[in-house]
This record gives C-alpha cells, sequence and structure tokens, in this order.
C-alpha cells in the first residue's frame, strides 16, 4: 500500500469512530490502538490518551485533541422526539434533514427534523432553527425511544466520507481527527531513529467544549516544548483572505503573541531547509486551541501551533487535503530530530 | 413493493432528467401492460383488465425529483448552482451531493460559523450565494470532470430505521411510481391507464401533456406529500401524519378536487378497512393541477402517502402507510372505472 493510501485509511479509520466531546471512548480507542505501535499508551483521568518514548533530553508534549463536535441529548418528548442542545461549537445552519446517529446503549439512526418549503414562510428560508427547535426522528414511540437513549447521550453527525478531487477528503469529524492522524504519521517517520528527547503525546478530550483535556494533560507530562496540532480555516468563497491558508499549500505555522516566537522560528527554517511547504496564520491575541491552555500549564510551556488547512469547520461536510496531513507529519518530525540544536 | 421502492431511489432523475428512472420502470412494466413514451419522456401505459369499464381512468405518479443544476464554475473551480424544484436553503448547506452522470462527489460549503457575526450565525445563505466544493483546484480542473447543465443530487442512502420508517432520497414521488407498478402487476378488475409523468417538480409539464394523451374521464394522482407531524408542531398544521394511512386532499395550491371522489374515497377506506386521512392544511400542489383541467375537465383525486422532510436529503415514510395507500388506490380506480 502506497503512503498515501496509508494515510488516507487511517484518516478514514479516525473519523469512522465516535467521539464527541466528554464522550471519546470510540474514538481514543482507535487512536490508542494506533498510538500503541509506537510506545506505550495510558489513559488519564479526564480520558486523554497518553503515549510517552525516550528517556533523556527534553521533554515535548505533541497533542491533538480527539473529540469531535455533536450533540448531546437533553431530553425526550411525549411522541418520541429526541430534544438535543450543541455539544461543541456545532454550526446549526447545516443541521436541517441531517442524518445522525444517536449513542444510546445502542446506536441508533435518526434524522434532524425540518419543515418543507411547502409549508415554510420566506423567513423559514432565511434563518436557521435554534438547537432547541429542532429534534432528532428516531422513528420510534417515546417509550420505546427511552428503552435506548437517555439524556445525557451523545450524538453524531453521520454521513461517509467522501475522497474529492485530488487527494481530498470529505467527511465530519476531520477536526481533530486529522491532527491525530498528523502525529501517528510524524511518529513513523520517526522510526528507527534516534531521538535525543522525550516525547510525550497526548490525544487530548473536550477541546471543542472548552479545552479541559489539554489542561490537565499537559499539567502531568512535565513538557518543556508543545507542539499543538489542529485545523485552521481553508480559503473558500466569502472567507476573507487574511483569515485563512489554502488548501494543499501545506501546515499552517501559527504566530501569536501566546505562542512561542523561537519555536516558530525553528520550525520555518525546518521547513525551508526539508523543503517542506508552510504558510504562516497570525493571530492577534490567543488561537481557540488547545495551545492557549497548554502554555499558562504550571509554569509554562513554550507552544507552537500547526494547523491543518479545513473548509466548512463544524459541518458535515468538512474537507482537507492529505499532502497537508503529511506535510504536518514531516514538519514535527523534522523538528523532533533537529532538537538537539537550539532554537533561535 | 418494498424492493421496488429501494430500486427506484437509488436512480437520480431530476425533472427533465428522467430517462434511468423510466428505464427502470419499463423495464418492470413492459411484460404486464402495453406502453409508450411520449415525446416529453411521460409512459403511459394500458393495463388490460377483468372487464372493459364505463369509463376511462387515469392513475399518475410522477417519476422526477427535486435537486439542482450546475449553472457557472468560478475561477478558483467551485460549483455554482441553483436548485430545480422547490429547495430551502436549510437542508441545502453543508451537505454532501454528486455532481453530473459520472457522479463526482462535492460538499455544498459554508463560511465556517467562527468567521461569522453573532447575528449572522443562524442566517442561511440563499441559493445564490452557495457553491459546491469538489476539491478542484481550479476552473481549468473542475471543467475537465464537470458541465454546466451538470445535474447535482443529495447524496443519501436507503435505510430502514426505528419502527417500520424509511429514509431515502426522492421518496416524492418514487413511492407513487412503486404503487403504481405494483397495481399494473396485479390484475384489477377494470382496465386502467397509467401515467409516469416528468417534470412534475418544475410545473407539472408531463401531466399535462399525458392527460391530453389518455384523454381520461377521472384521475387518481398518486403522491407523496408534506406530514409535519414533528415535535412542537400541532394540529391542522401537521398536515397529516406518518402510520395513519392514506392522504386524501380537498385542496392544494394546484387543484379543488372533486367533493364526490373525495367522500368517496373516505367511504371505501372506511367499508375496507384502510386507515386514511385528510391533508390537513392547503399547502403544496401535484400533478392534479394539470391534469383536472386537461381538455374539457377531468374528475380528479390524489391519493398520498405521508412523508416527512420532503425535497430534503433524508425524506422519511412509514412502510405501513404504502399498504394503504396500494389498496386504497385500487378501490377507488374500480368505484370510478365502473361509476
Amino acid at each position: 500500500m502506497s503512503e498515501h493510501n496509508k494515510l488516507q485509511n487511517l484518516i478514514l479509520k479516525l473519523v469512522g469512530a465516535a467521539g464527541v466531546s466528554g464522550a471519546e471512548s470510540g474514538a481514543s480507542k482507535v487512536a490508542a490502538e494506533e498510538l500503541s505501535r509506537f510506545m506505550n499508551v495510558n489513559t488519564d483521568t479526564l480520558g486523554n490518551v497518553v503515549g510517552t518514548v525516550g528517556e533523556t533530553g527534553p521533554v515535548i508534549l505533541l497533542d491533538a485533541h480527539i473529540d469531535q463536535i455533536g450533540m448531546i441529548v437533553t431530553g425526550i418528548d411525549d411522541e418520541g422526539f429526541i430534544k438535543v442542545d450543541k455539544c461543541g461549537g456545532m454550526d446549526i445552519r447545516g443541521l436541517a434533514a441531517q442524518e445522525v446517529i444517536v449513542w444510546g446503549k445502542k446506536p441508533l439512526k435518526g434524522v434532524v427534523t425540518s419543515i418543507p418549503p411547502h409549508l415554510s414562510n420566506s423567513d423559514d428560508a432565511k434563518t436557521a432553527k435554534k438547537i432547541t427547535d429542532l429534534s432528532i426522528d428516531v422513528g420510534m414511540t417515546a417509550e420505546k425511544a427511552k428503552i435506548t437513549i437517555r439524556p445525557g447521550d451523545r450524538v453524531t453527525l453521520s454521513g461517509n466520507a467522501q475522497c474529492l478531487m485530488g487527494d481530498k477528503i470529505c467527511s465530519p469529524a476531520l477536526d481533530d481527527r486529522v491532527g491525530v492522524a498528523a502525529i501517528l504519521r510524524s511518529l513513523e517517520l520517526l522510526e528507527g531513529r534516534k531521538i535525543a528527547c522525550k516525547l510525550v503525546v497526548q490525544f487530548s478530550v473536550q477541546e471543542e467544549t472548552g479545552g479541559s483535556g489539554a489542561k490537565t494533560g499537559s499539567y502531568n507530562s512535565e513538557a518543556e516544548e508543545c507542539i499543538t496540532v489542529d485545523v485552521s480555516f481553508a480559503s473558500a468563497p466569502g472567507i476573507p483572505e487574511e483569515k485563512c491558508g489554502d488548501l494543499g499549500k501545506g501546515p499552517m505555522l501559527g504566530v501569536a503573541p501566546i505562542l512561542d516566537e523561537s519555536m516558530f522560528k525553528t520550525m520555518e527554517k525546518i521547513a525551508i531547509a526539508e523543503n517542506i511547504p508552510y504558510q504562516v496564520e497570525v493571530m492577534g491575541a490567543r488561537t481557540g486551541t488547545n495551545a492557549d491552555s497548554i502554555q499558562t500549564t504550571k509554569a509554562g510551556i513554550k507552544t507552537a501551533l500547526l494547523s491543518i488547512p479545513l473548509r466548512n469547520m463544524h459541518t458535515p461536510t468538512e474537507i482537507i487535503s492529505l499532502a497537508d496531513v503529511e506535510n504536518t507529519a514531516r514538519l514535527i518530525a523534522a523538528y523532533i530530530l533537529n532538537r538537539e540544536g537550539k532554537n533561535e | 413493493m418494498n424492493n421496488t421502492l429501494k430500486d427506484l431511489c437509488s436512480l437520480y432523475g431530476g425533472s427533465g432528467r428522467e430517462e434511468n428512472v423510466r428505464e427502470y420502470i419499463i423495464e418492470q412494466i413492459k411484460d404486464f401492460a402495453r406502453y409508450s413514451v411520449d415525446p416529453l419522456g411521460n409512459i403511459i401505459a394500458f393495463k388490460k383488465g377483468a372487464n372493459t369499464p364505463e369509463n376511462k381512468v387515469m392513475l399518475a405518479a410522477h417519476m422526477d425529483e427535486v435537486g439542482f443544476i450546475v449553472n457557472y464554475i468560478t475561477e478558483k473551480g467551485f460549483l455554482k448552482f441553483t436548485s430545480v424544484g422547490g429547495v430551502d436553503p436549510a437542508v441545502i448547506c453543508g451537505k454532501p451531493v454528486f455532481v453530473g452522470s459520472n457522479r463526482i462527489a462535492g460538499a455544498v460549503g459554508m463560511k465556517p460559523v467562527h468567521l461569522l457575526k453573532s447575528d449572522e450565525k443562524d442566517k442561511l445563505p440563499g441559493i445564490d450565494e452557495m457553491y459546491i466544493d469538489i476539491g478542484s483546484n481550479d476552473a481549468d480542473e473542475a471543467k475537465q470532470l464537470i458541465s454546466l447543465g451538470d445535474r447535482v443530487y443529495f447524496e443519501s442512502g436507503f435505510y430502514k430505521f426505528g419502527d417500520g420508517f424509511i429514509k431515502a432520497r426522492a421518496l416524492d414521488d418514487r413511492a407513487g411510481c412503486a404503487v403504481l407498478i405494483d397495481l399494473i402487476k396485479s390484475e384489477p378488475s377494470y382496465d386502467l391507464w397509467f401515467a409516469f409523468t416528468v417534470q412534475e417538480e418544475v410545473g407539472l409539464r408531463g401531466a399535462k401533456t399525458a392527460a391530453y394523451s389518455i384523454a381520461p374521464d377521472y384521475a387518481i394522482v398518486v403522491e407523496a406529500t408534506t406530514a409535519a407531524d414533528i415535535s412542537g408542531v400541532t394540529g391542522e398544521k401537521r398536515v397529516c401524519e406518518l402510520g395513519k394511512g392514506a392522504v386524501v386532499s380537498y385542496m392544494d395550491n394546484g387543484t379543488v378536487y372533486n367533493m364526490d371522489l373525495y367522500n368517496r374515497a373516505f367511504e371505501l377506506a372506511q367499508k375496507n378497512n384502510i386507515k386514511v386521512q385528510p391533508k390537513t392544511r392547503v399547502a403544496g400542489g401535484n400533478d392534479a393541477g394539470a391534469i383536472h383541467t386537461s381538455r374539457g375537465g377531468v374528475k380528479t383525486l390524489s391519493i398520498s402517502l405521508p412523508c416527512r422532510y420532503l425535497h430534503s436529503p433524508s425524506c422519511v415514510i412509514k412502510e405501513e402507510d404504502l399498504k394503504d395507500v396500494r389498496q386504497l388506490t385500487k378501490l377507488t380506480a374500480e368505484s370510478f372505472a365502473n361509476d
């Protein structure tokens, strides 16, 4: 199998598992299995999947979040419709008539309710329904639904991952399973190589609901430096150029007040030396990723952010380019191999 | 009938591009009825029954479905599109789609919610602001695979879920087609005429010519109609409900129905233990609008399958209702034939 196909399969495997914030076990299990090929793996108190390799040298933390946006069951009405709230920053505009899976005692297929155009007025066509006005149709009476589903169960957007033109993949949950895939791929690239640092990998929980996992995971890590791998906006119609990167043009290296400048500079230098395409993403304060909380852990952790460009964030049809994931992995691996050298 | 419905829902046939559906139906009925295809693409079929009746009765269901059509390719390789038939922006945003006869996968793109101002977060873009992303890098690359005029359909599978429910694309009106195919394969008491019509979703165009050609005395339109029996909707606003049987309309936006036929449908249903319900809102419209004004006028009835989330990727019906629609269609057709 080509490297391209292997990476694609890894991503498809990761997005095929469920892991809405706070209920990540499905996706965590898959990620832990993959990670255990490279190191000893544990699960910490909050559920972060953590692996460690190497004995000596500085501790470097690699972080990507394992959770995905979704919904959470808040109740079941008299007719068996499932009422929900957002779990993470779901884009409600894409929800009407969306296929979902309700993760009750067993997974149940369902459809988000919508009002058809024959009955809607012109305002309905312009405004998305509030999450509390939507419900999920699982085709069951309340009595029957309550046997399998209860408040607190999570709901994922379902949808088959599709391969688009070139090396693009379209699927729910690419945010941030591609970050997880990039770290796993970097470990593969490092296999058999001597590294002069101790690596801690964490696939952290609950990023989409505030970043709790990254806080506790990084506390335990004893890390001096961290590379957070997440996704960021890829260019598409209607998005201001300065707020996005381009699909296929490589990882976006974050520049922000909270991010460590020396790490950025080293990464940029390595990217140029190794011929790895990259883009620079500038943010004015915080980054909206795990990097924000990891930076202030304990006495502070120098943190860099690598973002994989992604379209349609927090919708059922997120889109990425495989080349960006591969190049993110290459950059992480090259940075770690280079770590003996001092950052500038 | 259920396998036929599954087959029919796996076919793509936007208005004016019904050929795949037409071929499938012809394959199904050719050994059971005499048929022809008219200039617009309607299938007109004659089924010989046990008796030749007084009246000519026509049963109609439409083959086409709602979808989209590519009308521009941007410099960056995104596809602009417009709808073919009525589809609300709410069910289009962020959905996976297929484009053209090569079924190129794509998605309806959206500006990320993170970049919207707080008062924009629930605003739906108009269809003219939307675009399809097939992952092409520029217009030239897109043009290798896509032509203007290519049709676009929601990517959505057929599956059963819950207690006897079915979710699929295009149940409107492949459900009607499945019922008609089943009747053609049965042995009716009287001769019957069937029309599988084209272009219902863009203005009842096929039904107009089919009704002209058949010149019936009576017509029954077999449809999927909008059910709003969902959480938070009460009373007449529900229109009709899944699991409560065939839906019979007294009026919609295209037709004021013949009250004698309407009443007779309920009488026959009650007498034969068939579940039936009235459509409780004057909304939507169907081929009846064109058929009842054909030539010197045709007495027309609509019998519909209640269907949630009509014109979306995820239409939902209850399987048991299909049986009631089939039974009531058969009984009313025979009653009108012998009127």
